[in-house]
């Protein structure tokens, strides 16, 4: 009886003494992901035509990243509607170390002029937003790195002889820290966004 | 009074077989693609089927609905909808809507349009929708 307490003890203790070490050496972390998503560039076009990078583009700031296409009418602009929610939620002072980052992964019909309809319409503030076009290869790499899948689905053929297609497509927004490192997704069009809100200013401390 | 009671008329078939509840389009940029939600209201003891939508100001509309497939979400095209008797059916975000495919005008907040729905019993039905970028939660009234 008394071999089996000793053993409850040390395990306890095994296991008081590992939480201890874990949180001392920051390995029990706050976000579930750590991964540093800077270490490669790539070149896109923003929504006034202006050839950027990134994440080079938002060196130094928290953002709210999310990978969409404009003819998306109901998830896509969902995502979009909460990163808004979530900028509305966060005061000036903290919106100086805070940006938005939405790159398509439908790069042939979303050219940046109609990246820029897409976001004027909802009275986007680019001043704080970025929404992003690119190649192939570009928007293809991006895509592995933040491990979101978009595959062309239904498509049709309208009066005019236009090809209108579908694309089925991850759901997601993720957060990256001020060193450039993704620290969480979230599921876009259904994303708690005081979750979103606590986390950024959880960084921000 | 007097213009609700005609919005009500408005939503309604002419002897009130479907009736439809809170219309309203997500805003979108002209030449675009959004999509119309609303509650359909069978009132009659028979199921009523919705299998065409027309709309002038779009290139066309369809319906649709939005589908998951493991962690991806897409959409894709069905042709009708059944709304059984005594019924309510919604088309809501994340799931059923009405596609309203390459915008002739901008649509912004507020901004409303008339969508012509065909039931198979109820027939013609015209509403008009306003447009919002998420519906908007019902406010309680506490007096």
């Amino acid at each position: 009886m008394n071999k089996k307490l000793n053993t409850i003890k040390i395990l306890n203790l095994t296991f008081t003494l590992t939480l201890t070490l874990l949180s001392l050496t920051g390995c029990y972390e706050h976000f579930p992901l750590k991964q540093d998503i800077s270490r490669t560039q790539n070149k896109f076009l923003n929504q006034d035509s202006i050839e950027v990078k990134f994440p080079e583009l938002v060196k130094g700031k928290i953002t709210l990243m999310a990978m969409v296409y404009t003819h998306c009418p109901d998830i896509c602009p969902m995502t979009t509607h909460n990163m808004q929610l979530a900028e509305s939620k966060l005061s000036e002072k903290e919106l100086d170390k805070v940006r938005f980052v939405v790159i398509t992964f439908d790069p042939n019909r979303d050219k940046p002029e109609v990246l820029k309809k897409y976001g004027e319409i909802r009275d986007i503030n680019f001043s704080r937003w970025n929404f992003l076009t690119g190649d192939e290869q570009n928007t293809k790499e991006v895509m592995l790195k933040f491990d979101v899948k978009a595959v062309p689905a239904d498509s049709s053929y309208d009066a005019d002889g236009n090809l209108s297609y579908y694309i089925i497509h991850t759901d997601r927004i993720s957060l990256i820290d001020q060193d450039g490192v993704l620290r969480k997704n979230y599921v876009g069009s259904i994303a708690d966004v005081n979750e979103i809100v606590n986390d950024i200013k959880y960084l921000l401390e | 009074m007097n213009l609700l009671l005609a919005l009500l008329i408005f939503f309604s078939s002419p002897d009130d077989k479907i009736k439809i509840k809170e219309p309203w389009m997500r805003i979108s940029a002209k030449g675009q693609t959004t999509a119309l939600f609303m509650k359909i209201e069978n009132t009659t003891d028979i199921p009523d089927t919705l299998y065409k939508v027309e709309c002038d100001f779009v290139n066309r509309a369809e319906i649709h609905e939005t589908y998951q497939k493991d962690d991806m979400m897409g959409m894709r095209q069905i042709p009708f909808i059944v709304i059984p008797p005594k019924s309510t059916f919604e088309l809501k975000p994340r799931a059923h809507h009405i596609m309203l495919i390459k915008l002739k005008r901008e649509i912004k907040k507020d901004d409303e349009g008339e969508i012509t729905l065909f039931f198979k019993n109820a027939g013609k039905l015209t509403v008009k929708a306003k447009a919002q970028e998420m519906k908007m939660p019902k406010m309680e009234h506490k007096h």
